[in-house]
């Protein structure tokens, strides 16, 4: 299996993470190198299984759902980029908002 | 200086800061201040009872949050975020008396192997500044190496404690998955991610892991028991039965870390306890598993840092909100991060979660279960080593990223099982120090700690071993 150019630019689009041009290239390869890697998991046969593995206490998917107080030492306000009037600022989507 | 010998929290505070400062060409260190420091010191003098970790210095990696001081995962993207509460390892921590001395640097949100990938510079050996520490926990485990702090925490997603204790000569504890809370711990892989421990000895890193064990209403995947003990002392190591996998003493293992587990076994056979060989055939599909499920996981953690709730911002050329993200992300994540949440997105996109995710779920099971069937069969405890080879020099694995990734052969798979296991020092190749592994069943930490104890006072951690 080996990854192009446009697979790798493909994914930096779904990843939302601009890529530089000069980069691109040393990119594609070291991804190339991770990828032929970790398909040596091919080896194992797909008929060998055991019960799936589930991180932590079987509880976690069956706990109540209950709502915990967690308290604050700064208002979200204080973390945000921007915050005004009790919502996230974010720059406006141009091609949308002009409509 | 351990637990039981230090003096007042404004004695600790003094000493500690003259120690971090002599020890600033390490880099491991990205916060502290002299007033913070007197600040944490005045409190634990004004508790009305000491805790079983009163006036320790504790150093935290910084991906572990705390209110007081900025928590920037190494990140450009984090640079100056300052936490609205702290984790709760860090409230057990104050509770228990102990004295939060400094944020260390770190592989940027955890991603790497050597703390080469910290956008605030790598962090140097403490006995060689020409080699790396290991990593993610270069900087907590360095300061510890050093003698600055007698503990520090880390975190582990795939082997960040016990590679960089192995490298760095200390001890390193990763619990059992469940038994510390990650409230504040940032996320990176949240099916593996565990809070994790550097001690100077087995017995500071076991009482702070004592402190911080147990369950957290504010985290749901802790597990319902009470907080591990500190174990009991053992006088040998009779009755016990340790697992040698084979799998993990290749032929081509360096000969330095041969030698050092070679004697090892010899001193637990010496102790009274019984060495028989073992079996754990998925273990080596370990490293091509983890770096499916790590990054796929960190892939979906890291996309809430789009310059919209926190962090930094980029606006991007074209103003609109996709640049933005876009931007943001491109420039505040260095290259490891970057890369990693391009191999994350690709093994989770349509056409190749088959072939590679539901793979690697697959192998885990079938890692798990090596293990499981292992300790069904008598067998106590497993030895390994912790690491391939001892430190390696900075730069030598950064231009390819499975070399790097194979620094941690031998200890994801505990990670994937989400088992509990150690790094101990069991002395040097060549100035270089060398770490045996040892690994328990789930929530069998105590008594893993207590033959580490045995180990501890049997071996000489400085004694060349060629």
């Amino acid at each position: 299996m080996s990854i192009g150019l446009d697979e790798v630019l493909h994914v930096a689009k779904l990843a939302e993470l601009a890529v530089n041009e000069n980069e691109i290239l040393r990119l594609v390869d070291q991804m190339n190198r991770i990828v032929n890697y970790v398909a040596r998991l091919d080896e194992v046969p797909g008929d060998r299984t055991a019960e799936p593995y589930l991180a932590g206490p079987k509880a976690v998917t069956l706990r109540e759902d209950v709502e915990v107080t967690l308290p604050l030492a700064r208002p979200p306000s204080a973390i945000a980029p921007e915050f005004v009037e009790g919502f996230f600022l974010v720059p406006r989507h141009g091609a949308m908002e002009d409509q | 200086m351990t637990a039981g010998q230090r003096g007042s929290g404004a004695e600790a505070a003094r000493e500690v800061g003259l120690r971090l400062t002599q020890a600033e060409p390490l880099n491991a260190v990205l916060h502290w201040s002299q007033q913070l420091l007197e600040a944490e010191g005045a409190r634990v003098d004004a508790m009305p009872t000491p805790g079983p970790l009163a006036s320790m210095p504790v150093a935290l990696k910084d991906n572990i949050v705390t209110v007081e001081q900025p928590t920037t995962c190494a990140s450009r993207i984090l640079e100056g975020y300052l936490s609205p509460y702290n984790a709760t390892v860090v409230d057990r921590l104050r509770a228990a008396g102990a004295m939060i001395a400094a944020k260390t640097n770190l592989d940027e949100f955890a991603m790497g192997s050597s703390t080469e990938h910290s956008a605030f510079g790598r962090v140097k050996h403490p006995l060689d500044p020409t080699r790396v520490p290991g990593g993610s926990s270069g900087g907590s485990a360095a300061l510890v190496a050093a003698g600055v702090v007698p503990a520090a925490l880390g975190s582990e997603t795939g082997g960040s404690v016990r590679q960089p204790a192995s490298f760095c000569g200390v001890v390193g504890v990763k619990p059992s998955y469940g038994r510390v809370s990650r409230y504040g711990l940032v996320a990176f892989g949240s099916s593996l991610d565990c809070v994790s421990v550097f001690g100077r000895t087995v017995d500071d890193a076991a009482r702070v892991l004592s402190s911080i064990s147990g369950p957290d209403p504010l985290d749901a995947t802790t597990v319902d028991r009470p907080p591990m003990q500190v174990p009991k002392a053992l006088p040998d190591l009779r009755g016990q039965t340790v697992g040698l996998p084979q799998e993990y003493f290749p032929a081509d293992l360096e000969g330095g870390v041969a030698t050092a587990l070679r004697r090892t076994t010899e001193q637990i056979q010496a102790l009274g306890g019984e060495a028989r060989l073992v079996s754990l055939p998925n273990s080596v599909y370990a490293v091509p598993t983890y770096y499916i499920i790590a990054p796929a996981e960190a892939a979906a953690n890291l996309a809430r840092y789009d310059g919209v709730r926190y962090g930094k911002r980029r606006v991007g050329p074209d103003g609109d909100i996709r640049a933005l993200y876009r931007t943001t992300r491109g420039e505040g994540f260095g290259e490891e991060v970057r890369r990693r949440i391009l191999v994350g997105t690709y093994v989770l996109s349509a056409g190749y979660y088959d072939a590679y995710y539901k793979k690697a779920q697959q192998v885990r099971a079938l890692i798990a279960e090596d293990f499981q069937r292992v300790f069904a069969s008598g067998i106590d405890l497993l030895l390994t080593p912790t690491t391939p080879t001892p430190a390696f020099k900075a730069g030598e694995k950064t231009e390819d990223p499975v070399a790097m990734y194979l620094a941690d052969i031998f200890v994801c798979s505990m990670s994937l099982a989400g088992l509990p296991a150690m790094s101990l020092p069991v002395g040097r190749s060549e100035g270089l120090p060398i770490g045996a592994q040892l690994v328990a069943p789930h929530f069998g930490e105590e008594r893993m700690l207590a033959v580490a104890q045995v180990l501890e006072r049997a071996m000489d951690p400085l004694a060349e071993v060629r």
